[in-house]
This record gives structure tokens, C-alpha cells and sequence, in this order.
């Protein structure tokens, strides 16, 4: 196991603001130095573009891009590295999904099945592309502990002609774990495939795609101690090779002519333009930082801070827990009798205490949990340990004696 | 990082969100305008009686945070009774006291006052004048 006490000292911004307790790492982690000096390395000695040229340092650049790709395969054991496609983001990713794989796959009438747990991010591109296609979106509802009602899922694919499902793997306002693995394999039994956002869990628990059997998973960079703008599309190969592409242009070509283009294989077929360089360097520096300290520990390490910080918060008056679902990461949302989670933040931010207030990109969400005003919500990392919780904790009394304070 | 704040959360503020005058929903009123911040969740509606270019009866009703509740409350406490042409220019005074951090701080009177650490606070900016905007828009079109 790792100390995060010790760890915070090799986080640069952590570092200089030892006062500041960061709780909001489910909407972008700080970043480990290796991955600061990462960037920093590949401007200073590495930048050319990628292939294109043949010259010595364009090589040594290509050699760095692919490096990252492969140990990406690595990390989600994915079958070759021509799985895993560069974007700006897991948002990109879906995105990538929706236009290239989805149209082909939806006709008139058919279903796209998602979990009433989603992120805009993974709501909104299947509601616009089910609109394009006249094709039905459905939204499998959540049981009251707020883990995904597996019974409704089911019925869901067995009542509907349902050509795909997208779903998370952790929520990012409830901190709630799906079963990926068997709702994947019940989803492939009806004919649908299967997208996982795993923006929420791929820097928190293992994955294996193969064990999966995600047919897509998308994350993002930021969100896993790495630079942001860059993000991860992983898709299976027979998959890929039938997908017409995204985004056309420089980069993603075999051969062209005025009239006509031949695209280049997967992954390049998905990646037009420069990509992110120095990100995509960095990020390689991330996932070895990642794997040196172990995904299962990650997840170890999460679970317990989200129990220990559950069980400090609940002694609060007041205070209500949003989420009990049995499988959880490190993430704790919860909503206090009469105070709106706005004025919360902002009176423990002026105590050095990040956390995040309002719906979390899920409004839909939150309308049906009945808080439309949001909730407060506290995300854990490698670097957060139990002074940071009982920092909170303190911190949410303080705020709400000033709150609740009768002139 | 560190920036210089001062309390946002001034006695008379918690007071008026805790017990906010002129909080009555009114479906009868002549004009019914909906203040929704989209981004945090805050939804007010105000409701107006308005004969004879004066505002005769003035409610809120709807939630959100302190911030936007206390100025929605001093908002109507403000309006009720008042002609029309003297709340634009009410408007006017509140919104640019608390936009135009290059202006003067000097509230006019107390209930203003409250208000004025909202200057520090521009990612709060928004919850202060969501009842005041709403307004203010609804007399530049009518
Ligand atoms: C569950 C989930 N999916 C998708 C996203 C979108 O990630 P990004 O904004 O990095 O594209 C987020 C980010 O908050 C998320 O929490």
C-alpha cells in the first residue's frame, strides 16, 4: 500500500498550497510531477511532429507517441495497440462513437439504452443522434440506494429493439460502481453493444477490456493525474476497421487524390490532425505513476477513504448521504436540510477546502433525486487521506454555524 | 491564489434567507417572470401585480442559494408600491453597484449593503442579481 500523506509532496501544486485540501479530483486531478517534467521534457528535447518526417528528432517523437499507446494497451489489456485512438477527451470519444459507429448501426425505431446515472458527456450525444435517427433513447432507471435497478436494465433490452448501450462504470455524483462485466454480457446476449464511460474509473480500479467485453471505453487524461485535453477511445479492432471515419484530413490518410481518399488503417484513421504531442507524452508518465502504485490499491485506497469520510459526515446535523450503493469509489455526494450546496463551497473554499457544489454535468440526475439545487460533493485521489476528511468535516460545521447563525 | 475576501455572509443576509419577505407564490399576478440559473439549479418566480405603470404587489416564490434568495427577498421589499420608472432605475443602481468593481463602493443604504462582498465573490456575482436581471430584461422588452 502507499502513503498518501507522502504523495501529496509529489504533486507540485499540492507542494506549494500544503493548507489547500483538493476534494474535487473527480473533476480533474492535480498533477504528478513526473508528468509536469514529462511535458516539459518533450518540448525541451523531443518536439517534432509525428509521422510525417524522417529526420532523427521526428522519429524520436513518433517513438514517444506510440510508446504511450502501447503501454495504454498495456493498461486496459486491450488486444493490439491499434485499439486505443487519441482524442481531446472522453467526451471526444463518445463523441467519435455516436457520429462514426452510430448511424451505421441505428435504423428507424431501433434503441440506444443508457443508465439514468450518466454524465451529460454520455447522455446527450446518444439523445441527439437517436433525434437524427428517429430512433428511441431509453434510460434505465436507478434503485433508491442509487445503484443501477439491473432487473429494469434487463427488461429494457429484453422489451425494445436496443442496437446499443453507454453506460459508466462510476457514477460521477452518486460514486456508485456499476457491473460492467455482466450487464455488457446480458447487453451482447440481446444484440446491443456496449460503450463504457470509464472517465470516473480508470484511474481508480483495474481494467481489462477483454474481461469486460466493452466493445468501446472511453476516459480521459486529466482526470488521472495526467495533462488535459487528451483522452482515450479503446474499440474493438473488427469494430474500428468497419467505422467510416470522424473528423477527415491531415494525418489519417493512406493516399489522396482531388477526387478520391484512401484512409489509413485504425488507430490513424480516427486521429486527423496533430494530435497532443506533449500531452500524450505526459500521459505516459501518468499511467507509469498509476501502475507503480497499483490499481487494486487505487481502489482499496478510495473505498476506505469514501467509508471514512461517510461515516465522519453522517454525524453532521443535517447532513444526508446521496448514494448508498454497495460497490463505490472515492466519490461522496450529499445535500444538508435548508442550505444550498453553492453557499456551502464558497464558505469552505475561504477555508482552503475544495469541494464541488451543483448537478455535475447530470442534471437529469438530480432532478429525479428531487435536489435541483444540486448536491455538495467530495472526490478523493491517490494524495487525499483522513486529516483531509476530518478537515472537511470540521470545515462543514464551521460553514454551518455561519449559515444557520440567528442575528 | 490567496485573495483578500470579506464575508460574504453578512447577519442580515442569513436572516433574509432564512425568513424571506414577500415569499408567496401568486398565480394571479398580471406578470409571472421566471428567474432560472441554469448552471447551479436556482429557480425563482416572481410574480408582479403592475396597474398604472406602478408595481402595486410584488412575491417571490422557488429555491436556491442565500445569495440569490436575500437579493430576490430585498428585490420585492424594494419594488412593491414603487412606479415602474423609479425600479429601472433602482435596477440600474443595485446591478452596476455590483458589476462595476470599478465603481465607487457605497451602497446606497443598508439593504444594498449586505450586498457588497459580492464584489469579491464574481463566480457568486451571479446568484445576487439573478431576480435583479430577470427584471431589469423584462422592462427593457415591455
Ligand atoms: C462520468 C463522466 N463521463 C464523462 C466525463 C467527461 O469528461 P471530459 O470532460 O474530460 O471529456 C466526465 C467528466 O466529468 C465524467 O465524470
Amino acid at each position: 500500500m502507499f502513503d498518501a500523506l507522502q504523495l501529496r509532496k509529489e504533486f507540485p501544486l499540492l507542494d506549494g498550497y500544503p493548507d489547500l485540501v483538493f476534494l474535487d479530483n473527480a473533476a480533474t486531478t492535480q498533477k504528478h510531477q513526473t508528468v509536469i517534467e514529462a511535458e516539459r521534457r518533450f518540448y525541451t528535447h523531443q518536439n517534432a511532429n509525428v509521422h510525417r518526417a524522417v529526420y532523427p528528432l521526428a522519429a524520436a517523437a513518433t517513438v514517444a507517441y506510440e510508446r504511450t499507446r502501447e503501454q495504454l494497451r498495456a493498461f486496459l489489456n486491450a488486444r493490439y495497440a491499434a485499439e486505443i485512438i487519441f482524442t481531446s477527451g472522453a467526451t471526444a470519444a463518445i463523441n467519435l462513437v455516436a457520429h462514426s459507429f452510430g448511424p451505421e448501426r441505428l435504423q428507424a425505431g431501433d434503441a440506444v439504452l443508457v443508465s439514468a446515472m450518466e454524465h451529460h458527456a454520455n447522455l446527450v450525444p446518444w439523445q441527439q443522434l437517436c433525434r437524427r435517427r428517429q430512433a428511441r433513447l431509453l434510460v434505465a432507471p436507478l434503485s433508491p440506494g442509487g445503484a443501477l435497478d439491473d432487473l429494469a436494465f434487463e427488461r429494457c433490452l429484453t422489451e425494445h429493439p436496443v442496437r446499443l448501450v453507454a453506460l459508466t462504470q462510476a457514477s460521477n455524483v452518486l460514486g456508485t460502481i456499476n457491473p460492467v462485466r455482466e450487464l455488457a454480457a446480458l447487453a451482447h446476449r440481446h444484440g446491443a453493444a456496449v460503450l463504457v464511460d470509464a472517465a470516473q474509473s480508470a484511474a481508480g480500479m483495474p481494467i481489462d477490456v477483454q474481461d469486460l467485453d466493452a466493445d468501446f471505453l472511453v476516459f480521459s487524461a486529466h482526470k488521472m493525474y495526467g495533462p488535459t485535453g487528451l483522452g482515450v477511445l479503446y474499440g474493438k479492432k473488427h469494430l474500428l476497421d468497419e467505422m467510416p471515419p470522424w473528423q477527415t484530413g491531415g494525418e489519417m490518410i493512406r493516399e489522396v487524390s482531388f477526387g478520391h481518399t484512401e484512409f489509413a488503417p485504425p488507430p490513424q484513421k480516427f486521429e486527423a490532425g496533430t494530435p497532443n504531442l506533449a500531452g500524450v507524452a505526459a500521459f505516459g508518465a501518468a499511467l507509469d505513476f498509476l501502475t507503480a502504485l497499483g490499481r487494486e490499491n487505487i481502489a482499496l485506497h478510495l473505498r476506505a477513504l469514501r467509508d471514512y469520510a461517510a461515516g465522519e459526515l453522517a454525524r453532521i446535523p443535517g447532513l444526508t448521504l446521496i448514494g448508498r450503493a454497495p460497490e463505490t469509489t472515492g466519490i461522496l455526494s450529499f445535500a444538508v436540510d435548508g442550505v444550498h450546496p453553492h453557499d456551502l463551497s464558497t464558505l469552505l473554499g475561504e477555508q482552503q477546502l475544495c469541494i464541488r457544489a451543483g448537478h455535475h454535468c447530470a442534471q437529469p440526475l438530480l432532478e429525479l433525486l428531487g435536489l435541483p439545487g444540486g448536491t455538495a460533493r467530495a472526490s478523493f485521489a491517490v494524495y487525499t487521506a483522513e486529516p483531509d476528511v476530518r478537515r472537511l468535516a470540521e470545515g462543514l460545521l464551521r460553514a454551518l454555524r455561519i449559515l444557520r447563525a440567528v442575528p | 491564489m490567496e485573495e483578500n475576501r470579506s464575508d460574504l455572509y453578512h447577519p442580515l443576509l442569513l436572516e433574509y434567507n432564512r425568513a424571506p419577505e414577500h415569499y408567496e407564490k401568486r398565480p394571479e399576478a398580471t406578470v409571472i417572470l421566471e428567474a432560472s440559473n441554469p448552471l447551479c439549479g436556482d429557480k425563482f418566480v416572481l410574480y408582479l401585480d403592475v396597474e398604472n405603470g406602478v408595481v402595486v404587489r410584488a412575491s417571490f416564490y422557488g429555491h436556491g442559494c442565500a445569495v440569490s434568495k436575500a437579493s430576490a427577498s430585498v428585490l420585492m421589499r424594494k419594488i412593491q408600491g414603487r412606479p415602474v420608472a423609479e425600479i429601472r432605475l433602482l435596477l440600474a443602481v443595485f446591478l452596476q453597484l455590483l458589476c462595476d468593481t470599478s465603481a465607487a463602493a457605497v451602497a446606497p443604504d443598508a439593504d444594498f449593503a449586505i450586498f457588497l462582498p459580492v464584489r469579491q465573490y464574481q463566480e457568486r456575482l451571479g446568484c445576487a442579481t439573478l431576480a435583479w436581471e430577470t427584471l431589469d430584461q423584462f422592462f427593457r422588452k415591455n
